[in-house]
This record gives structure tokens, sequence and C-alpha cells, in this order.
């Protein structure tokens, strides 16, 4: 399941987000869009989950089908 | 994926998301243009401008006008140090940021097409988005 996690500390006005669920750096479209609305992070750190590579099935035709 | 990002708390990136913000605080009466005279409580020109204000009639007879000033990054509010002081038990600007935060997390939830769950715990918010 893809999910984004926002912590918002009401005594600071901080905000932290976490994007999980994304293997690959197909999560920076999460990451850019929410740049586009908060502006460029402070910080910014790559979990090992975003080193990961997509897993992609290999599709097999049978004769039969073609 | 994953990343971890903190933003910080001074600028607002999007216009429309700070209005909406400034609304939740009671604030829904702004003006808006281009290099904004900003006047201080004593009827005063003060040397700032802003694109986006909010009148002192708006805000409080000792105050002085808010602004918000466009700059390539985003929002900066041009608020003095008296209202930074007084408005809000002084947390006129932290609580604006948690407004604006609330909305990015609404925002980013439609634009993801997402379902959210929320929870409390102590004082932290958490939003959880998933899509």
């Amino acid at each position: 399941m893809r999910e984004v996690e926002f912590t918002i500390d009401p005594t600071t006005g901080r905000l932290e987000m976490h994007v999980k669920g994304i293997a690959g750096p197909a999560c920076d479209d999460v990451a850019r869009l929410a740049k586009e609305l908060l502006g460029e992070p402070g910080r910014e750190e790559k979990t090992g989950e975003y080193y990961l590579r997509p897993r992609v099935r290999p599709q097999i035709r049978g004769k039969g089908n073609q | 994926m994953s990343k971890y990002l903190t933003f910080p708390d001074v600028v607002f990136k999007d216009r429309r998301l700070l209005l909406a913000a400034l609304a939740d605080l009671g604030y829904s009466e702004v003006e808006e243009g281009e290099a904004l005279p900003l006047y201080g409580y004593q009827g005063d020109r003060r040397t700032e401008t802003a694109e986006i204000v909010i009148h002192r009639r708006h805000v409080g007879s000792l105050s002085n006008d808010l602004g918000f000033a466009r700059t390539d990054q985003g929002y900066v509010p041009v608020v003095s140090e008296y209202d930074q002081r007084t408005l809000h038990s002084g947390r006129f600007l932290v609580k604006l940021r948690t407004a604006y935060n609330e909305r990015v997390v609404e925002e980013v939830k439609r634009r993801l097409h997402g379902t959210a769950h929320r929870t409390v715990e102590g004082n932290i918010v958490k939003v959880r988005i998933r899509f």
C-alpha cells in the first residue's frame, strides 16, 4: 500500500513527511508535489526503501495467444 | 519509498493555500496587489510592501497591517514585532503555519485521490494518506 505520512507539530508549526511503499525514484513524484506546496525542505533523507528496484514480472505468452 | 522531508516554517509557497489558512484563523478580508503599502497602527506608512495585506482594522486597534511579500521561494510574512508578540498570544505565525500545513495535507490527499486516516498522539497530529 502506497502511503504518505504527515506529522504536524502544532506547538512549533513544523511538518514532516514520510513517503512509504513506493520502491525507487517513483516516490520523487510525490515529493515533487509536496515541494510544490511547501517549498524546498530543510532536510531530505532517502530511506533504504528508496534504493529498492521496482519488481517487474516477466510476461510469457503462449503460442496459442499469438 | 522512501524519503523523509522536513520543511522550514518561514515561507508559504502556495498563495491559495495561504489565503485558506489565513481564513482558518479568521482573516478572510485580504487585499491583493503588487507592492501594496503597509501602514502602522497610527496610520504611518511603513517602509515594507507586500502582495497580500490584511489591514489593521481587521486585526486589532493596536495592530499594524499584516503583509505577505511574494519572493521566488514563496510568500514571506511581513509582521511587526509587536504583532508577532501579541497576536494569538504570540503564536500567530505558528498557528498560521499549522493551518497551512493542514491545508497542504488536504491538497495532497485530493491530488493523489487518497483516503486519510488521522490520529493525535499528545500534541502531535499524524495524517496517513493512502493512495
